[in-house]
């Protein structure tokens, strides 16, 4: 199961990958679809961490950080639109 | 068993390959629009190939809570980008983003509605 | 604002039951009253925003058939196209994106369908629906955000381009 690890490696690193653009971006909007990102590609990473231990728990930790990010990015997209 | 744990790393590594494209875009995109289309290529193909691999591998382990919660998991993803997407690209143009290039045609800004 | 039937109420109340039983996993008699208690909770608060039209009409036959097919057979494969073409660009030295904002017409009349058809068009990469808007003919057009947009044809070429078969489906799955 040692690709497992491998697999979730390359996820870290594009998630770190991911970070330089939301340092760098010019507005918020792309700060925001970076982050969404890098939530995203951490979940995955939680995922196959999960399937490399063999333990159940680190699944919901995965689930609620997918519930976290997509709640950040409808707020943000409200807030942006002037309607919060 | 072999066969099946051989399918499911395909599967991981083209998610891996399309997460890759995604975040490469989303370094190279020239404004916040093209950004938002190239991180669609993360939150669709780049999680649903993990998704599916690893669904593949609960079930060479006969692990059959892990594989609903892996299912779960990639359902949210898939019920949910659309509206985090549509909503964060509507706010950023209502908040005044544009492009520094010029988009080849603009009709909602011709004819934006106000609700 | 519109209240909640019995059905609508009984629909959510079945759905929030059947993922609460997929993610505890286990079939004690304490989790299951406790997760009936919330999905009746959670169903009375939210059925008259889940439920639009007809609370079990998706599992009539035609229906449920054509959404099996939809979402199985249909939608992945434009998903993997339309991935295939985005990840070409973003690799390409050249990086060939032209931007553009295109408005579309669509045949669609139900909520239902109108939603589904904008949300499988914002998940494929590519095409993002920014705005649903009805004009004074009572024709309604989404509002895309297009990588690859082309100024010049007429709307419908630009429809038929962006849309593809998934508006037939949509349109046989929500009848």
């Amino acid at each position: 199961m040692t690709e497992l690890l491998i697999f979730a490696c390359i996820y870290v690193a594009l998630a770190l990958l991911a970070c330089i653009r939301l340092g760098k971006g010019p507005t918020l909007a792309d700060r925001a679809v970076a982050g969404d990102s890098v939530d995203a590609l951490t979940c995955v990473a939680l995922l196959l961490f999960s399937f490399y231990t063999g333990r159940g728990i680190f699944l919901d930790i995965a689930l609620v950080t997918a519930i976290a990010g997509f709640i950040s990015m409808v707020v943000i997209g409200r807030y942006l639109d002037r309607r919060l | 068993m072999t066969i099946l744990r051989i399918i499911a790393d395909v599967c991981i590594a083209l998610g891996c390959f399309f997460a890759l494209a995604g975040v490469v875009g989303l370094l190279r995109m020239p404004d916040a629009f093209c950004r938002m289309q190239s991180s669609t290529n993360i939150t669709t193909l780049g999680i649903l190939g993990a998704v599916i691999g690893c669904a593949l591998h609960a079930i060479g382990m006969r692990n059959w809570a892990m594989l609903v919660k892996t299912l779960v998991i990639g359902l949210f993803f898939l019920a949910t980008g659309p509206i985090a997407g549509h909503s964060i690209c509507k706010g950023a143009y209502r908040a005044g983003v544009r492009p520094e290039r010029e988009m080849v045609c603009d009709e909602y800004g011709r004819d934006e509605f106000d609700d | 604002m519109k209240k909640a039937t019995v059905p609508a109420v009984a629909a959510t109340f079945l759905v929030c039951a059947v993922f609460w039983l997929l993610i505890t996993w286990s079939l004690d008699v304490q989790k299951l009253i406790a997760g009936a208690v919330i999905c009746l909770i959670a169903a009375l608060f939210s059925a008259r925003f889940f439920v639009q039209g007809r609370p079990f009409g998706l599992l009539r036959p035609g229906c449920f058939f054509s959404a099996l097919a939809y979402f199985l057979v249909i939608f992945p494969g434009e998903l993997i196209k339309a991935n295939w073409d985005v990840a070409r660009r973003a690799f390409s030295p050249r990086l060939p994106v032209n931007p553009g904002i295109v408005r579309v017409p669509t045949a669609l009349t139900n909520d239902c369908a109108l939603n589904l058809l904008a949300n499988s068009i914002t998940l494929t990469p590519g095409t993002i629906t920014m705005d649903i808007a009805d004009d004074e003919e009572g024709k309604t057009w989404y509002y895309i955000h297009c990588i690859d947009a082309d100024a010049e044809s007429a709307p419908e070429e630009k429809g038929e381009a962006i849309k593809g078969t998934l508006e037939k489906w949509a349109g046989r799955i929500f009848r």
